[in-house]
């Protein structure tokens, strides 16, 4: 970079760059440029065109009319489906999120302990991961039938499980159960950085009297902070966007239902779009959804100064 | 190059990137670039469904050309779910197709111009659209214009359980029955928890039908406004409410046990239930099973009415020759091209003269007696259903309403005032 951008603009006349260099140069260009023109093409293209098309009544047949923050202001103050939705979003996030990093940090501890088998019960751990969305939403929906196999897990117990699908309290924690069945792939992060934490922590640890729980939180969660750190604000991402497995689970019937209590933000999205013929309404949405998240990102990257310990860093 | 060539190679570079960029998403998201190939290439076609409708459209084709051999058609048959999307991503790139299948949002497209108004054609080809199609003749026009020709329309039909019938002793049901004839023969049907006397009538076109039949509306066609929670309505969810309290329906519990997806059509096929409201395309699996069965037209409330399902054949705006395409409507809806459809069993043809026919009352594929007169019959009281520019909008809302209603949590009044509220928001009465 350095090279190829001899000091700021303000100088006005430039060191002339010799032949070698601006060969380097073009090959810089030559080599960067299909991410550059992906992103000009295939994400600041299409984000400024929604940024505009939000501003507009737009069907995607006749042209656009302009209405300002019309979408916006109907958005915000008179559909209370876009809040039922937003709640929805929030409701998934907020519990499937901390839920697969807890199950996940608790399946890498155990699947790094010395054990018999461990290297087949990692890759049972992973599997699900591997089989594709749509197939893992379609099984689910048979599992979570009123009397399918988890109700009748429940009924061994004692337990008479709900109609997970069909009632609007319920479908939310069943999407939040056919997350966890993901927790394999943070697992796999986790796994990683727990083998990367040097061997004589444990053993200064232990030599100072620790047993197993204290050095599990006082060398192995401050140890993996910055893995726990970036599955969060993955998984935050991704919990905002979720819409295959919402669209496949609940669906054909119920699509979003029942009264619109899986109705995700990106589930009104592509409704609004696709299906109702309000392309402008739905990139407002997409353009609300982007602010959420990028305000719980922001959130999440200041507290990060708090609980976030990287062993190169110098405070 | 310059002596400054780098900075040529930078900017520059960055500057074509970026207007390649800008060139590629306007073409891609933009507005409709006309040309085109002019009027010689084939037209395009497309429909809905899998492979059975796949050889049915062409073996009409076929006919088609035989008959115009200076006419071409390109069929593109698009999976049910994804037909809108693919269809609407057609349009909006300005290459839509030049025929289209409509069915009941066919007013999403016709309210914004994207369908050519049919009905000098129809005039110039000497169409006679009610003599051809009987009622439903003028159902795919919108604010006084036709937008599509009828292509496909079958009446919800009865199909009943003859085996049960006989063992409850009862007699075959007729479009003579009144509500309480029908209730008290699905309750001798019932044997709580093992058999039900009905299959419900939780999709729309059964509901609206006994709504109709009782007098009511969806929407008031003389104001465009929704009216769901009005007595009539109310009165005829409320009785179907009643046969899901009393039992003679399976619950949505008893469903989701009896198979991922199950409805009225498995549970009718598989014996389960005696009765089943639904269209023509149950009758092919039902010829694979054991079950002795035969098909009725609808029964009555206060008065007739049923609901139909259907597709017309609509010309979208991009046509690059709707001459051509109207003239391969013109031909596919009538009597000797819509005979195929009944021939391979697909679905119901809307002429009324092909329904009438030898070829559709005893087909050869029907391999048991069905008293197909059972479709003709109900031609004559099928209700005229609100193909409303918002119908998407409309369904989505009912689903997501009613559901605590179909779960027996809810009341048919509140669930309809509860609609009734989400209608008003979503439909704007036409001005």
């Amino acid at each position: 970079m350095s090279i190829a951008t001899p000091r700021a603009a303000g100088s006005v006349r430039r060191p002339r760059l010799s032949k070698r260099r601006r060969q380097e140069a073009l090959w810089f260009y030559l080599f960067v440029s299909p991410w550059i023109i992906g992103f000009l093409v295939f994400l600041l293209g299409p984000m400024l065109s929604s940024l505009y098309l939000s501003m507009t009544d737009w069907d995607s047949f006749t042209p656009a009319k302009w209405v300002g923050f019309d979408n916006y202001k109907t958005l915000l103050t008179k559909d209370p489906v876009f809040w039922k939705a937003l709640w929805n979003t929030c409701y998934y996030a907020a519990i499937s999120v901390p839920l697969s990093l807890l199950l996940g940090l608790w399946f890498a501890n155990l699947l790094n302990k010395q054990i018999r088998g461990r290297k087949l019960f990692r890759t049972l751990i992973y599997l699900p991961t591997l089989v594709p969305l749509v197939a893992t939403a379609m099984i689910f929906k048979i599992v979570l039938a009123p009397h399918g196999p988890l109700n009748q897990l429940l009924g061994l117990f004692g337990i008479e499980g709900p109609d997970w699908l069909l009632e609007e309290a319920w479908v939310k924690p069943a999407l939040v159960v056919l997350s966890v069945w993901g927790a394999g792939s943070a697992t796999v992060l986790f796994l990683a950085a727990m083998r990367g934490i040097p061997r004589e922590l444990y053993e200064a640890a232990e030599v100072d009297g620790a047993g197993p729980v204290r050095q599990f939180w006082s060398i192995t969660v401050p140890q993996l902070t910055p893995i726990i750190f970036f599955n969060l604000v993955m998984g935050l991402i991704a919990a905002f966007q979720v819409f295959s497995q919402v669209y496949v689970i609940t669906g054909p019937n119920l699509r979003g239902g029942p009264n619109y209590a899986s109705t995700t933000v990106v589930m009104l999205l592509f409704d609004q779009a696709f299906s109702f013929f309000h392309m402008g309404y739905a990139s407002a949405i997409s353009w609300l959804l982007f602010l959420v998240i990028l305000g719980f990102t922001i959130a999440a990257f200041q507290t990060a100064r708090r609980w976030v310990f990287y062993e190169s860093e110098v405070k | 190059m310059t002596s400054d060539g780098a900075r040529v190679t930078r900017r520059g570079f960055l500057g074509m990137g970026a207007a390649a960029a800008g060139i590629i998403t306007l073409t891609a998201c933009g507005a409709d670039s006309g040309g085109g190939s002019g009027k010689s290439g084939p037209l395009a076609m497309t429909v809905w469904g899998g492979e059975p409708d796949r050889v049915t459209y062409q073996k009409r084709l076929d006919l088609l050309v035989a008959k115009y051999p200076e006419l071409s058609v390109k069929l593109q048959i698009i999976p049910s779910d994804a037909y809108a999307q693919k269809v609407q991503t057609m349009i909006a790139g300005g290459s839509g197709p030049d025929i289209m299948e409509v069915a009941e949002n066919v007013n999403s497209y016709s309210s914004r111009s994207q369908l050519l108004p049919l009905d000098d054609r129809i005039k110039a080809a000497g169409i006679d659209m009610t003599k051809s199609f009987g009622s439903i003749g003028s159902i795919y026009s919108y604010k006084n214009q036709t937008y599509a020709v009828p292509d496909r329309s079958g009446a919800e039909i009865v199909y009943y359980n003859k085996t049960l019938f006989t063992k409850a002793g009862l007699t075959p049901p007729t479009a003579d029955w009144t509500w309480q004839d029908a209730e008290n023969a699905l309750k001798a049907l019932t044997v709580p928890g093992k058999q039900w006397g009905y299959g419900g009538a939780a999709w729309w076109p059964s509901w609206w039908s006994f709504a109709y039949q009782n007098g009511g509306k969806i929407i008031d066609p003389a104001t465009g406004k929704p009216t769901v929670n009005s007595p009539e309505v109310v009165e005829a969810l409320a009785w179907v409410g009643g046969l899901m309290a009393k039992g003679y329906i399976p619950t949505k519990q008893e469903y989701a046990d009896m198979g991922a997806d199950v409805g009225g059509d498995q549970a009718f096929a598989s014996g389960k239930v005696a009765v089943n409201t639904t269209g023509f395309w149950a009758i092919a699996n039902l010829l694979k099973t054991d079950v002795e069965w035969d098909i009725a037209p609808m029964w009555r409330g206060k008065q007739q009415a049923v609901s139909a399902f259907g597709s017309g054949l609509s010309i979208s705006r991009t046509s690059k020759n709707p001459d051509a395409a109207f003239k391969a409507i013109a031909f596919l809806t009538s009597a000797e091209a819509q005979k195929v459809i009944i021939d391979t069993g697909q679905d119901v043809p809307a002429s009324i003269e092909v329904q009438t026919s030898d070829a559709f009352l005893k087909p050869s594929w029907v391999t048991k007696t069905v008293d197909m007169k059972a479709f003709g019959d109900s031609s004559a009281f099928v209700y005229r259903a609100p193909f409303i520019a918002e119908w998407n909008e409309m369904q989505k809302a009912i689903d997501n309403v009613t559901a605590n209603f179909w779960l027996g949590k809810q009341d048919a009044k509140s669930t309809l005032d509860a609609l009734q509220k989400q209608l008003e928001t979503i439909i704007k009465p036409a001005s």
